[in-house]
């Protein structure tokens, strides 16, 4: 059995749930940035409030199973992404407390907007680093050797603003399914706009990583059906969400959010594998001793089912429509 | 002026690690004061419990809101500011982080919304099930994290083959020589500072003469709790003393304040050093005489071991862990002291009126943080040069990260963190001063499981109530 692609592979997974669940909650922090009616933004946040703290936590689960899998590239990926790693921890902070905050004041707005903000910064940051990664790391003796400043280049940006725009899809997708009549509206608006830019950048985005980076090149001229496929299929998942963002079910548009993101981290990890920190350091260069990788692994194949349990659970007990008043009365 | 990556990047990590640690020092103690409320209340059904519960819930929920976000930046820092020790610890601690994360914080994350929005969804039964399941991830969480520290502290089952690591046997790692006394020593910490926080505010409120039930009901099971926890920790305490002397001699010689190989006998007890670090003396010291002797050998001319005796390369600094050593201790001793007389007024049934005492409580409120966070740096400054006693030093075990990226993001964690604690305290007060809410009407609920399944029905609270009476 080959211990590191089982790490890598639960460390895939852990980024994902992270990326689509605190996604959908970065998203509706977002928006709240464009919705002027206090009595919807109270509903937004409401919206997400008994559950976001466990979509947080698949971030660290990823980090520390990366710390845990694969130190090496934990040691290098860190410090090379170490400005907005740090800017998407804060704004994070900034998020999350807000959260406990906005409901203490009678100045809710403050903390709405430390919400939102912490929000974009947060998604923004996430991209870039996102695009760091698919620029490339410069390595040398398994460390860190190029610039802490090597995200502010035009991948990375085009990466982030992508990021931005596609969570804002996820947070208006969850509000079509979660929210009251006028929310939906303004999420259904939202949608309209968001879903088309996602698709643009994203083409952009691929077509300058082509350009740049040689290893993307051969990743294309191996995998070239596979990748077509996928672009393929982002365009066309994301073409319905534009067309059907007003008269579909409510539903229907979280689900094609959840499907354009399984898609782009598909091509993504497409074009990564089997690097992990791209393009230098292989899963096996940077893998742990077998015995820690078997440590974590069978700890999360007997806990993990028992995790997702649950957290089924906590979204099933508050179900349904996000009540008016919120979820305490 | 040049800047040292080092300093910055250790003290960055000084900064976020002691600013996150009250919070769950907190929340540890209050998520099972909370559980131990609910319990009571659904035993008793007596609503002032509810109305405890529904108070301390509300700051409860805020240090434990602040936890999290702190320490998200705690299980990356590792690999900002201290790459080579994420290289070399991974294998080690990183398992141990990672199954912290699915045992624990899943757990408390995935009841928290239950605990604190769930109530009326789920009925009594369940919400207490997930107050409970919130309180155990918080000590799930508190052993792995322990473990890892204490690991750090006292290595074991490990080998290093060039620079890398591999675990040889993973329960000598997890139950590594200091973590069977400092984790229960961190946890009766925990304890201690809910206990005197929650003491502390009703004695504020008897003082100013309201919530006059709210306040006795607090102050009597918080000066309780606090009374058998102190004595409790006092025998731990001890303990740990022991253990670490044992693995770890320099920190306890920097402790006690001697230099000389071994001090003089009687051995007095320090409380006041000025020392001198490069000519390796004290230039001004006061104490007790006898005292020394008498605590650290348990015999009346014991000698104490000095600092000398650990090589200059290898010692910490002397002063630092002195004094967070005797803040920690003066305040273990004041609370016995408290306890004492809490025991004593309890006896003659003037708990609730002696102001002098009620004022004592109040200014003792944040004591157990305090004592804490001043415990957590014996720990880490007692333990330097080394970040792995031992195994590696913190100076080599620094990132590729330039001095000018640290100091920003240093700045920007101190600007950020100061809005936190800020914001905390101004609504912390705030709900003290506004005071606990009227217990409503509808709070005392079937407690039937079957509820959980069936929200709507909990959705109207006087069909339960009706449904209860047919």
């Amino acid at each position: 059995m080959d211990l590191s692609l089982l790490s890598a592979s639960f460390l895939a997974l852990a980024l994902n749930l992270y990326v689509i669940l605190d996604g959908f909650d970065l998203g509706v922090g977002i928006l709240l940035l464009f919705q002027p009616a206090k009595a919807s933004r109270d509903h937004m946040v409401d919206s997400i409030t008994p559950t976001w703290d466990g979509n947080e936590t698949w971030i660290v689960m990823a980090g520390v199973t990366l710390l845990a899998a694969f130190p090496i590239a934990y040691s290098i990926l860190l410090p090379a992404f170490y400005l907005p790693a740090i800017l998407m921890l804060l704004a994070l902070g900034f998020r999350g407390v807000s959260f406990e905050f906005r409901v203490q004041t009678r100045h809710r707005r403050r903390w709405d907007v430390a919400f939102a903000v912490g929000s974009v910064v947060a998604a923004f940051m996430q991209g870039l680093i996102v695009g760091g990664l698919i620029q490339g790391v410069t390595v040398q003796n398994q460390r860190f050797a190029g610039s802490v400043l090597n995200i502010v280049r035009p991948l990375p940006i085009i990466s982030g603003v992508t990021l931005l725009f596609g969570y804002a899809v996820l947070g208006a997708g969850w509000l079509k399914l979660k929210s009251n009549p006028s929310v939906q509206h303004f999420a259904s608006r939202s949608l309209r706009v968001a879903a088309p830019v996602v698709a643009l950048l994203f083409g952009i985005g691929c077509i300058y990583a082509f350009n740049i980076q040689p290893a993307i090149r051969s990743q294309w001229a191996s995998h070239g059906t596979a990748l077509s496929c996928l672009v393929g299929l982002f365009a066309v998942v994301a073409g319905t969400l534009t067309a059907l963002a007003e008269k579909s079910r409510p539903a229907l548009p979280f689900f094609l959010g959840l499907c354009l993101f399984v898609v782009g981290i598909s091509g993504m990890a497409l074009i990564v594998f089997p690097y992990i920190v791209p393009f230098s350091l292989s899963l096996w260069d940077a893998a742990s001793s077998s015995t820690s990788q078997q440590f974590v692994l069978i700890g999360a194949a007997f806990v993990t089912p028992v995790v997702l349990a649950y957290s089924v659970f906590a979204y099933w007990i508050f179900r349904g429509r996000t009540p008016e008043k919120g979820w305490g009365e | 002026m040049t800047l040292d990556p080092s300093i910055l990047a250790r003290s960055q990590f000084a900064f976020t690690v002691s600013f996150h640690i009250i919070f769950p020092t907190m929340s540890i103690g209050l998520a099972s004061f909370l559980a131990v409320i609910e319990g009571l209340w659904l035993k008793t059904k007596d609503s002032l419990y509810l109305q405890i519960y529904k108070f301390w819930l509300s700051i409860f929920a805020m240090s434990f809101g602040i936890g999290v976000v702190t320490g998200i930046v705690l299980s990356f820092e590792f690999g900002l500011g201290f790459a080579r020790f994420a290289t070399i610890a991974g294998p080690a601690i990183g398992p141990m982080i990672a199954l912290e994360v699915l045992t624990a914080f899943f757990l408390e994350a995935g009841f928290l919304g239950i605990m604190l929005f769930g109530l009326h969804r789920v009925g009594p039964k369940l919400h207490l099930f997930a107050t409970c399941m919130v309180a155990v991830g918080t000590l799930i969480s508190a052993s792995w994290i322990l473990s890892a520290n204490s690991w750090m502290q006292t290595p074991a089952g490990v080998a290093i083959h060039d620079g890398h690591l591999t675990v040889l046997n993973w329960r000598d790692v997890i139950v590594n020589p200091s973590w069977p006394y400092r984790l229960p020593h961190m946890l009766t910490a925990a304890y201690l500072t809910a206990s005197f926080m929650v003491a502390g505010v009703g004695a504020w409120y008897l003082l100013r003469g309201k919530h006059q039930s709210f306040a006795r009901r607090t102050v009597s099971l918080g000066t309780a709790f606090a009374t058998v926890l102190i004595a409790v920790q006092v025998f731990i305490g001890d303990l740990v003393y022991g253990t670490m002397l044992k693995h770890q001699p320099s920190k306890m010689q920097a402790a006690e304040g001697f230099w000389e190989k071994q001090s003089q006998s009687p051995a007095t007890y320090y409380w006041f050093i000025i020392p001198d670090q490069t000519n390796q003396r004290n230039r001004f010291e006061v104490g007790i005489p006898y005292l020394g002797s008498i605590w650290l050998t348990h015999s009346l001319d014991g000698r104490v071991e000095g600092l000398t005796n650990t090589p200059r390369d290898r010692q910490p600094i002397m002063g630092v862990v002195f004094y967070a050593f005797r803040i920690m201790y003066g305040l273990a001793l004041l609370m016995f002291t408290m306890a004492v007389v809490s025991l004593w007024l309890r006896f003659r049934e003037r708990l609730f009126s002696a102001r002098w005492f009620l004022w004592m409580l109040v200014f003792m409120t944040p004591s157990g943080i305090i004592a804490t966070l001043a415990g957590w740096y014996v720990a880490e400054t007692g333990r330097q040069p080394w970040v792995i006693y031992g195994i590696l030093r913190t100076v080599d075990a620094i990132s590729p990260v330039p001095a000018q990226a640290l100091l920003s993001t240093l700045i920007a964690f101190v600007s950020v963190y100061a809005v936190f604690i800020s914001a905390f305290l101004i609504f912390t007060l705030r709900i003290v001063r506004r005071g606990p809410a009227a217990a409503p009407p509808h709070a005392e609920a079937s407690g039937s499981l079957k509820n959980a399944f069936r929200p709507h029905v909990l959705d109207n609270p006087a069909r339960v109530v009706n449904r209860r009476i047919a």
